[in-house]
This record gives C-alpha cells, sequence and structure tokens, in this order.
C-alpha cells in the first residue's frame, strides 16, 4: 500500500509541478506582453529611446529566464521569439515606424501562443 | 551530435530503472497494461533521443508519469480481485475434458492453428488427452493432461531418490564467491585443497565449481588452463 500512495504521490506531484508551469508562463508571457504594449506606445509617440529601453527590458527579461524556458518549451519556439526580439531591436534601432510595429505583434503573438500551447484546455488535450 | 549521447544515456539509465520496477516478468510474459507500458516507453524515449529540438523533459515526464501509474494499477491489482480482472482480464478454458470450447475460443481470437501450435511445443499433439488447456492472461497457455497421461514420478513407482538440493557456485569464471562458501559452510582452505587434488593451484584457472547439499562438488577447469 506504501507504493501506491508514493505513486500517488509522485503523480500529484508532477500533475501539480505542470500547472505550476502553466501558470508561470502566463505570468511570464504578461509581463513580457505588459513591456512590449509598453514600448510601442512609447515608439508612436515618438520617443525612440524609451521604446527601445522597453525592449531592452522584456528582452533581459526573456534572457534571465532563457535555462527554464529551453528545458520546458520546444527549442524552435524560443528559438523564434529569441530571433523576434533582435528583429524588434534592430527596427527600434533603424526608427522604421511599420516595420517595427509589423514585427512587433508577430513577437507579441509568439509570445502569446507559448503560454495557449500550454494550457490545461478542452482544445490542446484533443 | 554530443546531445545525442548525453541524452541517450539519459534515456537508457532512466528506462532500465523503469523496467526494473516492473519486475522479473519475461517480455512474452507481459500482462496487457506491462505491454502497453513498454510500447509506450520505447516510442516516448526514442522522439527525445534523435530530434534535439524537443527539451528531454517531455520525454522523461510522460515515461515518468506512465511508471507511476503502472505502480498504482499493479498495487490495485494485487489488492482487488475485481480491479484485477478488469485490466489483466480472466483465464480461459478453452479444452475441458477433451473438448474446445469454441466459444471461449471466438470470444479470445484464438484459432485453431494457434492452440495446436502451442500444444505441439508443449509436446502434445492429441486433443483428447487434455483435461483442461487454459488461456492465461499472459497469453501463454497452461495444458493440464488427463491424469492417466501424466508421467509417472518417483513416489508413484516407490522408488527414493536422493534430494540433492540446490548446488551452489563456489568459484564463477575465476572468481570465487565468498558468500556462496560460507554458506555451505566451508572455508578457503577447503577450496585449495579440493582445487589441489584437481591439480589446480589457483581459483583463476576454474571455470565453474558447484557443491550441492550433500557436499557434492562438480568441477570445469577452464580451457587451457592446465
Amino acid at each position: 500500500m506504501k507504493r501506491l500512495w508514493i505513486a500517488a504521490a509522485l503523480l500529484v506531484a508532477i500533475f501539480c509541478a505542470m500547472l505550476y508551469n502553466t501558470h508561470f508562463l502566463c505570468r511570464f508571457s504578461g509581463e513580457l506582453a505588459q513591456a512590449l504594449e509598453q514600448a510601442e506606445a512609447y515608439a508612436e509617440q515618438g520617443d525612440w529611446r524609451r521604446a527601445e529601453s522597453m525592449t531592452r527590458q522584456a528582452y533581459d527579461l526573456w534572457q534571465s529566464r532563457d535555462s527554464y524556458l529551453h528545458i520546458t518549451l520546444r527549442h524552435a519556439d524560443t528559438d523564434l521569439i529569441y530571433s523576434g526580439f533582435r528583429e524588434v531591436l534592430e527596427f527600434i534601432t533603424c526608427q522604421e515606424a511599420g516595420e517595427y510595429s509589423a514585427a512587433n505583434a508577430k513577437l507579441l503573438t509568439e509570445i502569446e501562443l507559448l503560454y495557449e500551447a500550454e494550457q490545461l484546455t478542452l482544445k490542446n488535450v484533443l | 551530435m554530443v546531445i545525442a549521447f548525453v541524452r541517450t544515456i539519459i534515456l537508457y539509465l532512466f528506462i532500465i530503472a523503469g523496467i526494473r520496477l516492473m519486475g522479473k516478468r519475461q517480455v512474452g510474459e507481459l500482462e496487457p497494461s506491462e505491454l502497453v507500458l513498454a510500447l509506450l516507453i520505447a516510442d516516448l524515449a526514442a522522439v527525445p533521443m534523435q530530434d534535439f529540438g524537443i527539451p528531454l523533459l517531455t520525454g522523461i515526464i510522460p515515461i515518468f508519469t506512465l511508471l507511476c501509474i503502472t505502480m498504482i494499477l499493479s498495487v490495485l491489482t494485487m489488492k482487488s480481485v475485481k480491479f484485477r480482472a478488469i485490466v489483466c482480464g480472466r483465464p480461459s478454458i478453452i479444452v475441458e475434458n477433451g473438448k474446445l470450447c469454441q466459444q471461449e475460443m471466438k470470444k479470445n481470437r484464438f484459432t485453431v492453428d494457434e492452440l495446436m501450435e502451442e500444444l505441439r511445443m508443449k509436446g502434445i499433439t492429441d486433443i483428447s488427452t487434455i483435461k483442461y488447456a487454459i488461456l492465461e492472461t499472459n497469453g501463454q497457455i497452461s495444458v493440464l493432461p488427463y491424469t492417466n497421461q501424466l508421467p509417472v514420478t518417483a513416489e508413484q513407482m516407490n522408488v527414493t531418490p536422493e534430494d540433492v538440493g540446490l548446488p551452489l557456485v563456489i568459484i564463477n569464471d575465476g572468481r570465487v564467491l565468498e558468500h556462496n562458501l560460507r554458506t555451505r559452510g566451508f572455508d578457503r582452505n577447503w577450496l585449495e585443497k579440493q582445487l589441489a587434488q584437481r591439480k589446480i593451484r589457483h581459483s583463476k584457472d576454474v571455470f565453474l565449481l558447484t557443491v550441492d547439499e550433500q557436499n557434492r562438488v562438480y568441477f570445469v577447469a577452464k580451457e587451457n588452463a592446465k
């Protein structure tokens, strides 16, 4: 009977860890999205310096969790976001408003999709 | 490529640990739930081993989950007869009193050819000599012949053969198994005497040496040792 409880406890622990991972991704992607939206608002006002600062802040936040994200997410997805950040930062440097807006929107969508793919929903299960 | 190397080692060790948890059954004797586990583990391990774009965790977590579920199922099947019947099924009587139970065979999708093959493997060619043939839950067939078809035992013949008991291996390919030596109540001096009687200088020159409960020694020297 002891084995049964140990196995059941481990199963519950795995499930809880997975739920925590989903919760972490929700919070993390929310923070990133907020910073990127703020950066876009600054860019629309013509304040490219602050837009760059906010985007770099989001990029640093992403890099600070790089190992965890690399362990838990598909590498293709993390690489896509990494290259997305580089693209957005380059458009900010060039001050290309239209291109920046499109690249930023794409990056935001990719970040949202990361969390959505991990959500415990019927759509994802099926 | 070094990723593939490291991942293969990790997954291999992880699966060995998992299979050890399943117990000492042979692959051919797996219950349905264990067979499913073995098939799934093999597939789950192969994907992250080959595709470096997938995190190792996506292989390890499902394997670990499967092992936990298998452990829960195995404990529940031990505790509950009803649960065991649901998960593992029940044995089916295929032959009863020398007659084929066609309904049971149809229910288990068991063909006459398969039955004949299994019986031949057990040295039986005549179904009418079988009292019971039972299809076990692990897919094996147990055959119980009529009493008059069973081999004669020593007891039935009033013969008392000598019971040699379990022979213990004392030297295995040149290595002395001290624990077995002590279990038989002997020491190194006894072993050296035994080797000297056989004109062997060192235990490294012995391929196999066993001692049964009657203290009878079976000895095989290594080829080209003498």
